[in-house]
């Protein structure tokens, strides 16, 4: 502590940039595992609904064949039908804020239709192939193209994100590194001292590694704060935009894992740092 | 015992040790004499390992495993004190033992001893700037002898010091040596010291033994 009060800029500054990293990597973490989440949302959201004309009703018997024939290509996740009545409980609930719309719609206004969640959202297609010709069907709809595109962003978010928190990792071990070495070349007397009186290097080197070490845990804690704060603070915003995908607010214990991943993963970064910097000193 | 035989040290085109042979018998003290150049530095540093001979061979009794604990066996006090600035006398004189891991109550109790030794009791807080240059040299030997080592090596620990200082760090290290019986090098070009020392002197001349004298025979010529 003393050492670390003794040149105030240099500390701020390996403060500073390990806050950065941490900051960019907690945040992309969080981004990735949103991103993630949202992903699985909509898989896990009926992706091909299949609606009869709102004027018909479908037998029972016509309702079995079909998901037979449905499950029957082994592409099938899950399978439900939805009656008419069902279908006007998920209106009611989808508007309910909304007192006008509510009253303008009946059951018999509403089409039944079956839902279907596909293994694998590259075979919607296929699945609508199999009931298309079916009596009664009015319009297939599915979300391969939305699930698709999602998978592509989650994939580049995870691309960019991992090169960019790479580079910036690489940044502040370089900065770490460089300015734990100049407080080793200030006290380079000090270890030509202890070295001579029989200290050993894990004696020397400790207090430079723990200096490394208290840089990345205090830049980790300062940038998940940071991060917490931003979601804390747009989360009007983010819930607006994510509409009923329910992945905010964060869960604690999420967010406590981060903090905890984040002092690891900062506390090794900076302790590495300090351990190359007296390292490459005590070797020469 | 320390053995020297036919020790060779060379710094490029500068020969600073040659040919270099004689021992030392445990419980010993020795001056390491001669001019500025003359090798005595040279000779403390191969003992403390920090140079290698180029040839020839450098024999003590310390037996350790590796570098750190074979200079844990050894006490040694530099012309220029070389205390850590930033620590006060306590801590300084601690740090061998600190090194070694010794426990708090043999750590209180062994520094307690050495600063007593050196007479430095009431000075245990202040830092080496708050200190006379006589008082920072007892202050590096209670650092030497705080482990018990076997041996001490004192490289001109009186050459930054006046003669009356110079006397009284020398009386210092007699004392230590009468009361602990450690093996003491001391490499000096006081010749007052020498010539009252009474000791054995080994004198170096351009890297090579010029006078062996045993002890209470040396007269400076």
């Amino acid at each position: 502590m003393k050492r670390i009060r003794r040149s105030p800029y240099q500390t701020m500054a390996a403060i500073l940039v390990m806050t950065v990293t941490m900051f960019l990597a907690c945040a992309f973490f969080v981004v990735a595992v949103g991103s993630q989440a949202v992903l699985k949302y909509f898989e896990s959201r009926p992706q091909l609904n299949i609606f009869f004309k709102s004027d018909y009703v479908p037998t029972q018997s016509q309702i079995d064949l079909m998901q037979a024939k449905l499950v029957g290509t082994g592409l099938v996740e899950t399978v439900k039908f939805v009656s008419k009545e069902e279908a006007l409980n998920i209106y009611k609930e989808l508007n309910k804020r909304d007192p006008l719309l509510l009253e303008a719609v009946t059951s018999g206004m509403l089409p039944a239709s079956i839902e279907v969640s596909a293994k694998n959202p590259n075979d919607l297609k296929l699945l609508s192939e199999v009931v298309k010709d079916e009596t009664g069907i009015d319009e297939i709809r599915y979300e391969e193209d939305v699930v698709a595109e999602l998978t592509r962003w989650t994939n580049s978010v995870r691309i960019i994100g991992g090169v960019f928190v790479g580079i910036q990792v690489l940044i502040a071990f370089v900065v770490i590194f460089i300015i734990i070495g100049i407080r080793v070349a200030g006290r380079k007397d000090e270890i030509n001292v202890m070295q001579l009186i029989g200290a050993k290097s894990s004696y020397i080197a400790s207090p430079f590694i723990w200096e490394g070490f208290w840089y990345g845990v205090t830049g980790a804690v300062l940038a998940w704060g940071i991060v917490y704060l931003v979601i804390l603070y747009s989360m009007g915003f983010l819930i607006s935009f994510l509409g009923n995908i329910p992945i905010l607010p964060p869960p604690v214990l999420f967010m406590f894992e981060v903090l905890g991943g984040s002092v690891l993963i900062g506390g090794f970064i900076g302790g590495l740092s300090g351990l190359m910097a007296v390292g490459r000193f005590l070797k020469s | 015992m320390i053995s020297a035989q036919k020790i060779n040290k060379r710094f490029g085109e500068v020969i600073a040790l040659e040919d270099v042979s004689f021992e030392i018998e445990n419980g010993e003290f020795v001056f390491l004499t001669g001019k500025s150049g003359s090798g005595k530095t040279t000779f403390l540093r191969l003992l403390l390992r920090e140079l290698k001979p180029d040839s020839g061979e450098l024999k003590t009794d310390i037996e350790t495993k590796t570098l750190p604990e074979y200079r844990q066996q050894i006490g040694i006090v530099f012309q220029d004190f070389k205390l850590l600035t930033d620590r006060n006398v306590w801590e300084n004189v601690a740090l061998p033992l600190l090194i070694k891991g010794v426990k708090n109550e043999e750590l209180h109790a062994a520094v307690h001893a050495a600063v007593e030794t050196v007479d430095l009791t009431e000075k245990m807080e202040l830092f080496p700037a708050q200190l006379s240059g006589g008082e920072l040299q007892r202050v590096a030997i209670a650092r030497a002898i705080i482990a018990r080592p076997k041996l001490i090596l004192a490289d001109e620990p009186t050459g930054n010091l006046d003669p009356v200082t110079s006397k009284s760090i020398f009386k210092l290290l007699k004392q230590i040596h009468d009361e602990l019986k450690t093996t003491i090098i001391m490499a000096t070009h006081n010749a007052d010291l020498v010539n009252h020392g009474a000791l054995r002197v080994i004198n170096l001349e351009k890297g090579k033994v010029t006078k062996d004298v045993a002890k209470g025979k040396y007269e400076e010529n």
